[in-house]
């Protein structure tokens, strides 16, 4: 695909999510313009900068994660500015201060490359471990943590002199830092950890000492899921560890271990917190908790089925009645609204753009590059799939984003950084 | 060192597989039965939280209204502000009841029609109307008041209609409930409330009720034999005390237990004008079962009746079960034994006669109107069916007029207005008698003169009990409603 089709595929997303948000608009009895402009603008400004960034300092880099990114994003915008326009307002700010980082971090690397990364990856893993715990952080503190629907996942900045608040979830950065961190430390050492030794019954298992990272991931999940009470980042965070344990190795011991850790932490976590038992009973049966913990799942499904082939249309439909529709419900609320048929055209997106990052690893001839953009699209994957599986009922509900459609500033940031990372990682192979 | 990493990718792609499969499976397989879900608010909230055009009497009364809600300005709270009064016939819209009258059948046009489809965004664009359109419906406020006053707490129902159009001008049904109650935050114990009340205020028993017509139905019986030729005005019957019916110990006798007119014979005429049920079940009994049945069904009996809702058909049983039963042809003949029809029917009958034999389909819907108030739809009077020839139902008229000058009706006269009309007192056993009244008038030089037919039936008596006749209670209702149409003060 060529440069001109990227930019064409671009400003056909900018239109798309410019018509939806003018229906919005009209179907609110509104005047049509100036927030679909607006919002045109947004989207050219932020992805076709980012398109401009990589033009010139990562000429070789893939064109088809872009269009795709930008497409998933402009439904999801719409769907936002259709449930609340102020955090469309908002959200519109964040695509474009995400698009600023990234074409940022684009700048910083354009001489050195991804391999840069590599000397700070302690660095970048005590700030990815500062983030994770930020949230912890007392009340009383300017910058202080945060409990939102009990879970402690948030920071919040008092600005001083006002009373305005920044908030952002530095989880959602911690997940990058840990990524690359962990491509970093596996590209030097996962030759060792793949040699196993040791046998025990059918099962082959290396060195003790290998499974150091192993137990660390399971910890630190587990960690996160008891200080923070949030199964969906501790989870994305398990997964990530063991996903790419398992890429760098190739050793299937490190998937049925990670398995096994899971299972026996999420039967403990079932068994002493009313929290988790209670979002599994909901899981099982939503409907015997629709009083309480299975509503949201509920009011899911019902948003989903009244949807059905063809949807009620953009502003049609009442996604408003289920909560967190703008965020961790946002597939559920589009679903209603563009029926299956946006559903399907949804997973079509992600599934090209998952397809598209392994596309970018498995072209790597760098262990480090290959295991970046590897374990980034993991991150994308893995994320997508738990959240999505909550809204469908696959898996209990947990309050994590889908990448680039939830309302999210923190999200965002951190999934355009992934992008830029992926650009320049498939720009590096074609130097 | 790619294996894995394309294990990986099938792992994660296959689990977007299944991600598809499931999304298709609760939208395709499952998502009509999650949609109609009763615990599911979205499409009632969703229908009554739009806005909805007005509904207004033929007078400009309004009788409902859509305010934006206080809570959420991008909704709209639907007001009754005439409360209980259109209760059957406007309807209402709630979350939790879904809809009802008016409400229900002209959703479409009360609600905007501002959407995405393509039409409507086009609609929109090259500057039409996307408002929603208001009702207007044919009953005339000022005449409703009368009616439901008229009624008062007495069980029943009144219906009014103008007998050349079809146009209904009044419907009262009693008990009622307010529109109102089922809106907000009280509806749902409201709602429950009126759902298991044992009077079933939310029946309309106008339409959605039969009762036996007991003597009112005689006006059906006389036009079946004025039509077959069988009988005029003048013919002659027996006069017994009691009229034994052939094949059968029981017999049939008048009202108050005595002979009709002198106990040898009595002219059809004066039969009608005193109500005499010998007279009638003898000519039921001479024209047979299936001659009535065939009368009935031109009245509409048993038929479907056209309207703005679904009317429980009135019932005259079918001819092979009473044609050689003759007891069974004589007791339907005079609106007994399982002859049931509603008001609405009774009401229509009468306006057949006042129409010169032809009924129109009533109607409730007046016309349809933009947001600046041009005409979008006109109700179109049809008529429905013939019921009698128009010589018939110029005799007809003539006898209940009769009726209201000098027989049973008599408390149904408005002064300087000539009217028509004819009693019934419904025997039920075990309870006490309905009381029935049905008429027309103005009657004039040409046979469509008549500008308003009305039927009253008031359950069990009302206020009367087992003392109630057609002429004491239904008919001094009758010409409260009739008075006030004519514009003449009540004489009390």
């Amino acid at each position: 695909m060529t440069r001109r089709a990227e930019v064409g595929l671009i400003v056909a997303a900018a239109l798309l999510a410019a018509i939806g948000v003018a229906i919005v608009e009209f179907t609110h009895g509104d005047w049509l313009g100036a927030q679909a402009a607006l919002t045109f603008l947004a989207f050219v400004a932020s992805f076709g900068g980012v398109h401009l960034a990589a033009t010139r300092w990562a000429p070789g880099a893939s064109s088809l994660v872009l269009p795709i990114a930008s497409f998933i994003s402009a439904i999801g915008f719409i769907e936002i500015y259709r449930l609340d326009r102020q955090l469309a307002a908002l959200q519109r700010w964040s695509l474009l201060v995400a698009a600023a980082v990234s074409i940022l971090l684009l700048w910083v690397i354009r001489n050195t490359g991804v391999a840069v990364l590599r000397k700070y990856r302690y660095v970048l893993l005590a700030a990815g471990f500062g983030f994770l715990l930020l949230p912890l952080l007392p009340d009383s503190w300017p910058m202080h943590g945060a409990t939102i629907s009990g879970s402690r996942l948030w920071v919040r900045i008092d600005i001083p002199g006002t009373s305005q608040v920044l908030s952002f979830q530095p989880g959602e950065v911690a997940k990058v830092l840990m990524t690359i961190f962990l491509a970093s430390y596996l590209a030097e050492r996962a030759e060792a950890m793949a040699v196993v030794r040791r046998r025990l019954g059918p099962f082959k298992f290396p060195e003790p000492r290998h499974l150091g990272p192993v137990v660390l991931a399971a910890g630190i999940a587990f960690l996160v899921l008891i200080y923070q009470r949030d199964l969906g980042a501790s989870l994305l965070l398990f997964g990530i560890f063991i996903g790419m344990l398992y890429v760098a190795t190739g050793r299937s011991f490190y998937v049925v271990a990670g398995g096994l850790l899971a299972a026996v932490a999420g039967f403990a976590a079932y068994s002493s917190f009313d929290h988790v038992q209670r979002r599994i009973e909901a899981w099982i049966d939503p409907f015997a908790h629709y009083q309480d913990a299975g509503y949201q799942t509920v009011q899911g499904l019902f948003a989903m089925g009244s949807g059905a082939l063809t949807g009620s249309g953009i502003a049609l439909g009442r996604p408003d009645l289920i909560p967190a529709a703008a965020t961790d419900f946002i597939f559920a609320a589009v679903a209603e609204e563009l029926g299956l048929a946006g559903s399907l055209a949804v997973l079509a997106g992600f599934g090209l753009l998952i397809a598209a990052g392994f596309g970018i690893a498995i072209r790597s001839r760098d262990r480090f590059r290959k295991y970046l953009a590897g374990g980034l699209t993991i991150v994308l994957g893995l994320q997508a799939i738990i959240i999505l599986g909550g809204v469908l009922r696959l898996l209990p509900v947990t309050g994590i984003t889908l990448p680039f459609m939830s309302y999210g500033g923190s999200s965002l940031l951190a999934n355009m950084a992934i992008l830029a990372l992926l650009l320049r990682v498939s720009h590096e192979e074609r130097l | 060192m790619n294996v894995p990493l394309r294990r990986a990718a099938y792992a994660i792609l296959g689990a977007f597989v299944i991600l598809i499969g499931t999304v298709t499976y609760i939208q395709a397989v499952e998502g009509p039965n999650l949609r109609d879900d009763p615990l599911n608010p979205r499409v009632v909230a969703w229908r009554t939280g739009r806005q909805r055009g007005p509904i207004v009497s033929s007078d400009g009364t309004l009788l409902a209204v859509s305010t934006a809600s206080t809570n959420d300005p991008k909704l709209y709270e639907r007001r009754y502000p005439e409360g209980d009064l259109y209760a059957h016939s406007v309807g209402f819209t709630s979350v939790l009841f879904g809809s009802r009258g008016v409400e229900r059948t002209r959703s479409s046009d009360l609600v905007s029609n501002r959407d995405s489809t393509i039409s409507g965004v086009l609609n929109g664009l090259l500057g039409g109307d996307t408002n929603p359109r208001g009702v207007r419906l044919t009953l005339a406020h000022a005449l409703q008041e009368v009616a439901a006053e008229a009624l008062g707490d007495q069980k029943g129902s009144i219906i009014a209609l103008d007998p050349t159009t079809g146009a209904i001008l009044a419907m009262v049904s009693y008990p009622r409930f307010d529109p109102n109650s089922l809106i907000g935050s009280d509806a749902g114990t409201a709602g429950e409330a009126l759902e298991s009340d044992p009077d079933e205020p939310l029946r309309d028993r106008g339409i959605d009720q039969t009762y036996p017509p007991g003597s009112v139905y005689k006006v059906i019986t006389t036009a079946s034999g004025l039509d077959t030729g069988l009988v005029s005005p003048s013919s002659e019957f027996a006069d017994p005390v009691a009229l034994e019916l052939p094949g059968s110990n029981s017999t049939i006798q008048n009202f108050n237990g005595k002979v009709c007119n002198n106990g040898t014979a009595v002219e059809l005429a004066f039969a009608f004008v005193k109500s005499c049920n010998t007279v009638f079940a003898q000519l039921g009994m001479d024209l047979g079962g299936n001659q009535l049945g065939f009368t009935s069904q031109a009245f509409g009996y048993n038929q479907e009746v056209p309207f703005e809702f679904s009317v429980l058909p009135s019932v005259f049983p079918p001819p092979s079960t009473i044609e050689d039963d003759p007891p069974a042809t004589a007791q339907n003949a005079i609106g007994q034994r399982d002859n049931r029809s509603t008001p609405l029917l009774m009401a229509m009958t009468a306006g057949a006669v006042a129409n010169g034999g032809s009924i129109m389909i009533p109607f409730l819907v007046e016309e349809v109107f933009t947001s600046v108030g041009s005409v979008e739809q006109h109700a179109n009077p049809k008529k429905w069916r013939r019921a009698m020839s128009p010589a018939s139902a110029a005799v007809l008229s003539d006898l209940m007029e009769q009726v209201v000058i000098s027989g049973t009706g008599r408390k149904a006269a408005v002064p300087g207005i000539r009217i028509a009309g004819k009693t019934g007192t419904a025997q039920v056993t075990g309870k006490a008698p309905h009381a029935w009244f049905i008429g027309f008038g103005p009657l004039g030089a040409t046979v469509d003169s008549p500008q308003i037919a009305i039927a009253v039936v008031v359950e069990s008596g009302g206020d009367f009990g087992e003392s109630a006749t057609g002429g004491s209670v239904a008919a001094p209702i009758a010409q409260k409603v009739l008075s006030a149409f004519f514009g003449i003060a009540e004489t009390g």
